[in-house]
Formats: C-alpha cells, sequence, structure tokens
C-alpha cells in the first residue's frame, strides 16, 4: 500500500517530465513556424489523403482528424489514428521543430514592419490553411463557417456577460434580428422567388451589397437592443436578466407571428454570400475590434461598471453611456453573426433562435472564459468541433457535452482561460533564442 | 358572461402549474440566490414520475379487494401518486443540489446557471434516451364531470386542480412561516452568515429548500398530466423558463407573490388568448413582462437588492 | 470668491434626517477637515456632495455654477475627486488601468478611436499611461502598476485609491477617512503623501478622520458634525477646547 501510493506521484512526474521534454524544443517556434507547419499538413493532406486513407482501409479522408470515425466505427480506430498521425502530427510536428530557426528569423524581420503587414502576413497563412483544409468536403466547409460564426457570437455575448459582469439572455434575439433583416435584404433585392418576386437589383450586384445587408442587420439588432439597455440604467443583476430573457422570447414569438418572413416555417433562399472568406474576413474584423475595444480605457470601463459602478460614477465614467455602447455594440455583432448563419445555412425559422441557442452561446462564453478574447476563440471553435465530432453518439452527445461543461464549472468557474487580455503585439513576435541551447540543457 | 367564467377557470387552472413551478424557483432564488434552470425539467420529471407512479398503482390494482366504487379508487390512487411521487421527485431535486450546485457555493452565480441549464439538457436528454421520443398519455385519475353553477359549467378536473395548488400552496407558506426549518429558510434567505451560527447547517437548508421545490414541481407535473393527458420530454423547456419569470415577476424569494405572479401569468396568457390571435400569446405575455419590470425593477413583492447579493 | 459652497444643506433617508442644514466653504488650497462620531452624517455629506445622493434641500456651487442635481460622473469632470471610506475598488482591474480609469472623461478619441485603435488613441492612451506612472510614483507604488488590486495590502490600496482620485485633477479631494485601519507607520506615511499631494498640486482638499493626530496636524480649519449638525467650526486650536466637541465625544475614549 504505501510503496503504491508513493510511487503514484513519481511515475505523474514521469510522464509530466517526458511530456515537457518532447515539448521544450516547442517553446521557440513562433506562430508563424505553426502555421507553415499546418499548412504543409494541409497540404499533404490534399495531395496524399486520399489514397492514404483508402491505403488504410478508410473509405475517405476523416473530416475531424479521425473523431467521427473513431465514435461511429470504432474497429476503423487504428487506421483513423495511424491517418491523423501521419498526415497532421508528425508533419506540423517535424516541420514546426525544423523550421523554427528560420520562422524565427523571418519573425524577426517582420516585427520591423508596422503591425498591419505582420498581421497580414499571419492571415494570409491562417486563411490559406483553413482554405485548403476545407476544400476536402463540403462538410469541413460547413463546420468552419459555423465554427467562426460562433466565434462572434460567443466574443459580443462576452462583451456584457464577462467584461461588464451582467446576465444577458438576449443574445438569440439579436441574432435572429440580424439574420431576418439581412436575409429579406437579399432575398428582396437579388433572388427571385414566389415569396418576394423578381429580384430588384441585377443579381449580380448581390456580393458587393452583403456586407451592407449585415451592417443594417447589426444595426437593426442595435436599435432593438435599446430595450434591453435602457432598464440597465436602473436595474442590474437579476431582474435585468429576466428582462432580456423576455426580449428574446419576444423576437421570437414576433417571428413566429410575421407571415411576410414566413412565421413559424420561417424563411430559405438566401442567396449563398456567405463564402468561406467573406466569413473569415467578418471574423477577424469582428476579433480586431472587439478586442480594441476592450482593450481600451474606454472598454475597461465596462470592467469598472462590473466591478464597482458607484465607484466608477465617481471617478468620472459614464456609466449610462458605458452600458448603452456594451448592449448595443454587441447586439450589433449577434445581428451581423446572425446575418451570416443566415447565409450559410440559406434557411432560418424562429426556432433557430430559441433556448437552445441561448443554451449552446452560453456554454460557449462561459467555456472559454469570462473577460477573455482568447477564451471565446476557444470556447466558440472548442465546442463547435466536440459537438461535431460526437455527432455518431447522437442523442448521448447531449449528455456528454453537458457534463464536460458541469466539471468545468465546478473546477473553472470562470472558464478555461479567463480574465486576460489579448495582445495582438506580442502574439507575432519571434520566440526564445537559442533553441540548440536549450534542447542540450534538458537532455 | 358564461364564457367568461369559463376563461376564468382555464386562467386559473394554467396559472396553478405556473404557480407551483415558479415557488419552486422563488425558493431557491430566496435562499440560495440561485437561477435554478434546472427546474423546469424537474418538473417535467415530476410529471413521468407521476405517470409510471399512477400506472403501476391502476395496475397491480392494490385497491381492488376492497372492492370500492371505481371514483373511490381513482381518488385513492390520485392522492398516493401525489404523495408518492412529490417523495421520489423531492429525491431528485436534491441530487440536483448536490451534484450541480453545491461544488459551486461559492462560485460566481452565472456558473451555477449554466450548471443549472446544462443539467436540465441532461435531465430532458435522459428522459429522451431511456424512454424514446413518442408521447405518453397520462392514464384517467379522475373521472370528467361537469358541474354547473349559476348557469356557468366546467369540469370538475379544473375545479380540483386548482384547489390542490392553491392548498399546496398555502401549505407550504404554513410550514415557512411556522416551522423551525421553515425559519432557517428565511433567516437565510435574509442573510446567508447567520444561519451556521445558529446551529443549522447551510448545506441542509439548501437540500430541504431544494426537496420543497421539486415535490411541488411534481405535482404541478401530475395536476399537469391529469389536466392535458399526454407528456413530452420537452415539456419542461417552455413551461419551466415562464414560471421561472413568474418567479421573479414575484419578487426575490417571496413564496406567496411568486404564487399569485404565477396566476397572473396565467390569466394574461389566456386572456390574450382569447382577444388576439393564440400565436401572439407569448409575443403579449413578455411583452407584458417586460413593461412591468421596466417600470417596477424589482417586481411585486421582492426588496430592492443591494450590496448584500453575492455576484 | 470661494472654490466650493454649500448652501443650508439637508438631507433625509426615508425619515431619519441625515444632514441638517449644512453649509461650507472651502477657499482654493485649503486643507480642511470634518469629524464627529460614527453616524454622525460625515461620508453622506461628501456623497451628497459628489452626486451620489441628491440633497433632499439646498445648494451646491462649484465656482460660483451650480452642481446639486449633476451626475456623479459630472461632478467628478468638474474637479471634486473622491476616496471612499470602504475601499472602492475595482476587482480584477491592475493598479494600472485603476488610474487611468479616472481620465475616462478627459479622452478625446472617442468610440472610433476605442474600436478601430485611431492612432490619436495610441498618442491618448501613452500619454494616460504616462501620467497615471506619474502619479503612481507620487503616491510611491510605481512598482505595483501592473498588480491586480485585490493581490495588494491594504496600505497599498488606500493608495491606489488617493493615486485614482488624483487622476481625475481635483480641484477640490475629498478623503473620507484615508488613515482607517493603517498602522502607526503606513499612517505616517500617508500624511506625507498628503502633505506632498498638497504642495506639488495645491489643490483643496476636505478630509474626514477619526484619529485627531492626523486632522489637528493637517487642517487648517476644522467642522464638527453631531446627528447631521454642525455644533463647532474653527481652527484645531479652538476645536480642541470647545465644551460642545467633548460633549459630543463623551464616552468614547478620544484624546483631543
Ligand atoms: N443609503 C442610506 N440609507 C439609509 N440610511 C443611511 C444611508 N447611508 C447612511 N445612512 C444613515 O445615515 C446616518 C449617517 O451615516 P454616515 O455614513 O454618513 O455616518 P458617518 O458619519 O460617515 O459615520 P462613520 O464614522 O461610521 O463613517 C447613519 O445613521 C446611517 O445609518
Ligand atoms: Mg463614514
Amino acid at each position: 500500500m504505501t510503496t503504491n501510493s508513493a510511487s503514484t506521484p513519481t511515475i505523474r512526474q514521469r510522464i509530466r517530465a517526458l511530456f515537457s521534454r518532447i515539448w521544450e524544443p516547442y517553446r521557440s517556434v513562433p506562430l508563424l513556424g505553426w502555421l507553415i507547419a499546418a499548412l504543409v499538413a494541409v497540404g499533404l493532406e490534399q495531395l496524399v489523403g486520399l489514397p492514404l486513407a483508402r491505403g488504410l482501409g478508410l473509405t475517405k479522408i476523416p473530416a475531424l482528424f479521425g473523431a467521427v470515425v473513431i465514435l461511429s466505427k470504432p474497429a476503423l480506430t487504428p487506421s483513423a489514428l495511424l491517418f491523423t498521425t501521419l498526415i497532421y502530427i508528425l508533419p506540423i510536428g517535424i516541420v514546426a521543430r525544423f523550421t523554427a530557426p528560420l520562422t524565427n528569423r523571418i519573425a524577426a524581420k517582420l516585427a520591423e514592419y508596422p503591425l498591419v503587414v505582420t498581421a497580414l502576413v499571419h492571415l494570409v497563412l491562417l486563411y490559406a490553411v483553413l482554405h485548403i483544409w476545407c476544400d476536402i468536403t463540403d462538410y469541413r466547409l460547413l463546420v468552419a463557417r459555423l465554427a467562426m460564426i460562433s466565434i462572434i457570437l460567443t466574443l459580443s455575448l462576452n462583451v456584457v456577460n464577462g467584461y461588464m459582469g451582467e446576465f444577458s439572455c438576449s443574445h438569440p434575439g439579436f441574432m435572429s434580428i440580424g439574420a431576418y433583416v439581412a436575409s429579406a435584404f437579399t432575398i428582396v433585392l437579388f433572388v427571385s422567388e414566389n415569396r418576394f418576386g423578381e429580384a430588384l437589383l441585377p443579381p449580380a450586384l448581390g456580393p458587393y451589397m452583403f456586407p451592407l445587408a449585415l451592417m443594417l442587420g447589426g444595426l437593426i439588432s442595435a436599435f432593438g437592443a435599446l430595450l434591453v439597455a435602457i432598464p440597465s440604467f436602473r436595474t442590474r443583476g437579476d431582474y435585468l436578466a429576466i428582462i432580456s430573457l423576455a426580449f428574446m422570447f419576444i423576437v421570437k414569438s414576433f417571428f413566429e407571428n410575421m407571415e411576410v418572413v414566413g412565421g413559424a416555417r420561417g424563411i430559405s433562399n438566401q442567396p449563398d454570400y456567405a463564402t468561406l472568406p467573406i466569413v473569415f474576413l467578418w471574423t477577424i474584423l469582428s476579433i480586431w475590434i472587439i478586442n480594441n475595444f476592450v482593450r481600451s480605457t474606454m472598454g475597461k470601463a465596462l470592467n469598472a461598471v462590473r466591478d464597482g459602478e458607484l465607484a466608477a460614477n465617481a471617478m468620472t465614467v459614464d456609466t449610462r453611456k458605458t452600458k448603452m455602447t456594451a448592449f448595443l455594440f454587441a447586439a450589433f455583432w449577434a445581428g451581423v453573426a446572425g446575418g451570416l448563419f443566415a447565409h450559410v445555412l440559406r434557411y432560418i425559422n424562429p426556432d433557430s433562435f430559441g433556448i437552445r441557442k441561448l443554451a449552446e452561446v452560453l456554454a460557449m462564453v462561459y467555456f472559454g472564459g469570462l473577460n477573455s478574447v482568447t477564451g471565446s476563440v476557444v470556447g466558440a471553435v472548442g465546442l463547435s468541433l466536440i459537438s461535431e465530432a460526437l455527432r455518431p453518439l447522437d442523442i448521448f452527445k447531449w449528455i456528454i457535452i453537458p457534463i464536460m461543461l458541469i466539471l468545468i464549472m465546478i473546477y473553472r468557474p470562470t472558464g478555461l482561460i479567463a480574465f486576460t487580455e489579448f495582445n495582438v503585439e506580442k502574439i507575432f513576435l519571434p520566440k526564445g533564442r537559442a533553441p540548440e541551447g536549450a534542447e542540450h540543457a534538458s537532455a | 358572461m358564461e364564457f367568461f367564467f369559463q376563461q376564468l377557470i382555464n386562467a386559473l387552472q394554467l396559472g396553478s402549474f405556473y404557480a407551483l413551478i415558479a415557488i419552486g424557483y422563488s425558493m431557491v432564488y430566496g435562499v440560495l440566490l440561485l437561477f435554478n434552470f434546472a427546474h423546469g425539467d424537474v418538473f417535467m420529471v415530476g410529471a413521468y414520475i407521476g405517470f409510471f407512479v399512477s400506472s403501476a398503482l391502476l395496475g397491480l390494482n392494490i385497491f381492488g379487494a376492497l372492492a370500492l366504487p371505481l371514483s373511490v379508487t381513482l381518488s385513492l390512487v390520485l392522492v398516493l401518486t401525489l404523495i408518492i411521487s412529490m417523495a421520489l421527485n423531492s429525491i431528485v431535486g436534491m441530487l440536483v443540489e448536490r451534484i450541480g450546485y453545491r461544488p459551486l457555493r461559492d462560485a460566481p452565480r452565472a456558473s451555477a446557471a449554466i450548471t443549472g441549464l446544462m443539467i436540465g439538457i441532461i435531465l430532458e436528454t435522459g428522459n429522451l434516451a431511456i424512454l424514446g421520443p413518442q408521447r405518453r398519455s397520462f392514464p384517467e385519475l379522475i373521472q370528467s364531470a361537469t358541474i354547473n353553477i349559476a348557469g356557468v359549467s366546467f369540469t370538475n378536473k379544473k375545479i380540483l386542480i386548482v384547489f390542490i395548488s392553491i392548498l399546496l400552496t398555502l401549505a407550504l407558506h404554513q410550514f415557512v412561516r411556522h416551522t423551525k426549518w421553515g425559519m432557517a429558510m428565511r433567516a437565510m434567505a435574509y442573510d446567508y452568515v447567520v444561519v451556521p451560527l445558529m446551529g443549522i447547517s447551510t448545506n441542509k437548508i439548501a437540500l430541504m429548500t431544494f426537496a420543497l421545490g421539486s415535490a411541488l414541481a411534481a405535482a404541478a407535473g401530475i395536476l399537469y398530466g391529469v389536466a392535458y393527458p399526454v407528456l413530452d420530454p420537452n415539456m419542461g423547456i417552455l413551461f419551466g423558463w415562464k414560471a421561472f419569470v413568474a418567479a421573479i415577476l414575484g419578487g426575490r424569494g417571496s413564496i406567496l407573490g411568486a404564487g399569485l405572479a404565477g396566476f397572473l401569468l396565467g390569466f394574461i396568457e389566456i386572456f390574450v388568448a382569447t382577444i388576439f390571435p393564440s400565436t401572439m400569446r407569448n409575443l403579449i405575455a413578455f411583452g407584458i413582462i417586460l413593461i412591468i419590470l421596466t417600470f417596477r425593477p424589482h417586481g411585486f413583492f421582492g426588496e430592492p437588492f443591494s450590496a448584500q447579493l453575492r455576484l | 470668491m470661494p472654490l466650493l459652497e454649500v448652501h443650508d444643506m439637508t438631507h433625509f433617508f426615508g425619515g431619519l434626517r441625515a444632514v441638517h442644514d449644512y453649509n461650507l466653504s472651502i477657499e482654493p488650497g485649503q486643507i480642511r477637515g470634518l469629524i464627529g462620531p460614527n453616524g454622525a452624517g460625515k461620508t453622506t455629506i461628501f456623497n451628497l456632495i459628489t452626486g451620489i445622493y441628491h440633497p433632499t434641500e439646498g445648494e451646491i456651487l462649484l465656482n460660483g455654477e451650480e452642481i446639486t442635481r449633476l451626475e456623479p460622473n459630472q461632478i467628478a469632470d468638474r474637479g471634486l475627486g473622491r476616496t471612499f471610506q470602504n475601499l472602492r475598488l475595482w476587482r480584477y482591474l491592475s493598479v494600472l488601468d485603476h488610474v487611468k480609469m479616472a481620465r475616462y472623461s478627459k479622452l478625446t478619441y472617442g468610440l472610433t478611436g476605442a474600436f478601430f485603435g485611431t492612432s490619436k488613441r495610441v498618442r491618448e492612451e501613452k500619454a494616460t499611461d504616462k501620467l497615471a506612472m506619474d502619479l503612481l510614483e507620487l503616491v510611491g507604488i510605481p512598482h505595483l502598476a501592473d498588480q491586480i488590486v485585490t493581490n495588494l495590502p491594504y496600505g497599498a490600496q488606500r493608495r491606489v485609491e488617493l493615486a485614482r482620485a488624483l487622476a481625475t485633477e481635483p480641484k477640490v479631494l475629498f478623503l473620507d477617512e484615508p488613515t482607517a485601519g493603517m498602522n502607526p507607520e503606513e499612517l505616517i506615511q500617508m500624511m506625507a503623501i498628503i502633505r506632498q499631494v498638497h504642495s506639488e498640486i495645491g489643490m483643496a482638499i476636505y478630509l474626514i478622520e477619526h484619529r485627531m493626530k492626523v486632522v489637528m496636524d493637517l487642517c487648517e480649519i476644522i467642522q464638527t458634525l453631531n446627528f447631521g449638525e454642525v455644533i463647532a467650526e474653527g481652527t484645531p486650536e479652538e476645536i480642541r477646547n470647545d465644551p460642545g466637541v467633548i460633549e459630543a465625544y463623551l464616552g468614547k475614549e478620544v484624546v483631543i
């Protein structure tokens, strides 16, 4: 007994030591290195993925890193794991590690240019990876776009629930306003169908007007947010939560009663404007703007209102304006996300924006982490992918995901990555000098 | 006029369900300052427990030997079903507290709200997984009869449902007013810190609060089964959220307030549905709630909450 | 003309008359004190002047301009900065962010700057950074700039509050028991800081204190409050010998 209990920690320590030894050389890989390595991996998949998958006895390339295959056909587990190892883990591991000196040098060079240039280089690479990855199946394309829309939603909800510390439940409502407005805009103007008749403008113009549709949706949604923002001057916390919840129900049943937009049956035939690059651009734009906002002193006023409204007020902070900004800003982005959502699925109905959606977005915010841009990205992408990967489990998925979230709430009540600042200037920088030296030291 | 009275009874019946569920929300909210978002699904579980208990009682025919008239047998079954299901469902409630909320006692309240949401989803999915998606019809425990009072006719079921709910509400009110446990609950609602000083453990009070709320939810579930005899796993969602709104409308931790707000919600819905198309029901009901809360931000019976709210 | 004037201010909390016919006049650069037993209404007077409550009766003038009904943020922006008796710091913000936050109304980059990170914003935030660091230097905690306030010892938290109040560029600085809960060493440091702040910036200071030594040493004029009414006003010497003041403090072990 005694030896047993004494040896457990050492095994754990040994495993930990092993991991940190494997990880050691990767500490000096800059973001650029990871992106290039990922690019190599997806390129490899594009070139030899299909023959390799067939060779391993899989019918096609595993869509989500083999998770779906493992859960639906457990017998193929070794093949799926092998595929993921050969296509992703090994190539990324090797390329990231051995190009590190080079990528560090490039990153150092890039650091001399304005931040915009550096950011653009990284974004182009990131987009390339995403594009090639999604090229394999339409399913990936769908998952990726929905995951990015979730990022916008989660981040914007985090502005109110995390940064300002309210418990707002109206996000599905804002989202549906954006979705319906943008859909009506594009369908009326650019699509000939039964409900709204002939297209009013040449359809070729449509994609260029799409940003306008999204912004219109966002603005009207922000206008609707006044209904929640104004009561927030007088009441906070629980009662505001109820007000926002009532707002969500009102919007939902409003659209259920609007026969012009299909009532409970919903509205379809949205044009296919929400392509991968478009969704990508809007996601990056939202991250950039929201991150800018929350890092400014104006944005940190949200935190001051959360942590002590009275003191904020006495320190010259205009708390009303701050609350108003937070609600309207968040609603704007939720509306934009809704517009994108409608044009990705190309069909919406009021039920898409109910309690289930609310539970989903709240889960993403609190899973990823409050008051954190990184947390929201991780929460949105993480939960989207997990939810897709568990699809073969059918309804048991809805037992596993909640249990996972409960555990996270118990062990990390504010979420995985909470209360951090996303420092754009730092992430592009080259990493630790002299990787060889570090390697020798640890060996 | 007759139409009006019938609608009145309908409103009272619908209000009974909201009231019974809202009281459960309100107690948990008052005592622990938690949103128990799983409560609507606890109501659903209660209805299913009632379904199985009553089916079992009828199937076993335990009163068969007594050769009682059918109506008496059914009444006995109803009473037994209520008692057994309330007891069983309070165990469910206590489990929810123990597993989902106690570990989060000192965490931010929003985290606990998320846990509640997730427990609700687990309960719904668990039901779906075990019993399948088909709806079940609740056994007929009250023989339908039409009563005619002063020219207005309504079914005995509705009267009984309203009667039982009011009875339960008042019983709970008495319990909270006059027993040691009830006093401790109120003390805790008033000040979180003093209860441990009184030598009563916070955890016990929390368990009891959940048990009581869940028992009432089971009663609501059974009465719901008696009224509209179909059950489905998602029945708790919308019902639960509406009752939750009623609880807040009633005011923090006020049992009678929650009960009254539950009835109020029933009235709003039923009368809206008689005047406007029934699809507008939610729209107008929630519109009214939004207006009420905008102008009376602390509900009807609640006090303005202050720094003592632990966020 | 006095910098700040209060005329016949009365305030009720429900049926409780917390402040009665209160008058005040502060000259630029003056240091004044407000003393009185617990519950006398001292904090309430601060809250009324800084706009947290609006008085039932009376008027408040700053530089001859009426500010009675303004919101706290407007009053603070016009030059009444304050600290709180029970620290009111923001739990998750760093020390530097606390001080910067008090510059809120002085920032001009607006939402455009906040959303798009314009060069104007970058400039203003840099300038604010520098100003905030200077103030932290002044109160002696520049090394704590990046700390989250909850991790700091009590004395340091009081200094953060002071620096934050200074960042609003007060013409009158209201200090509500700035040395409460401090040990003798911290107390001496705090007094030195207050003196230094006063000599460097030269604003008027109005402070509430229970420790007579602090008030007597720092203030030129002291008001004594009891049950919401001023019972004595004068130099430290006069207050020390006022029978009414001694009466009000009877039963409390205070050495005047
Ligand atoms: N918001 C409020 N509502 C009702 N009564 C209040 C409120 N704030 C203060 N009071 C009451 O007003 C009176 C004066 O309180 P105040 O806090 O101004 O006293 P104080 O002189 O600052 O005392 P201390 O030395 O303890 O800080 C007290 O009786 C207090 O209970
Ligand atoms: Mg005081």
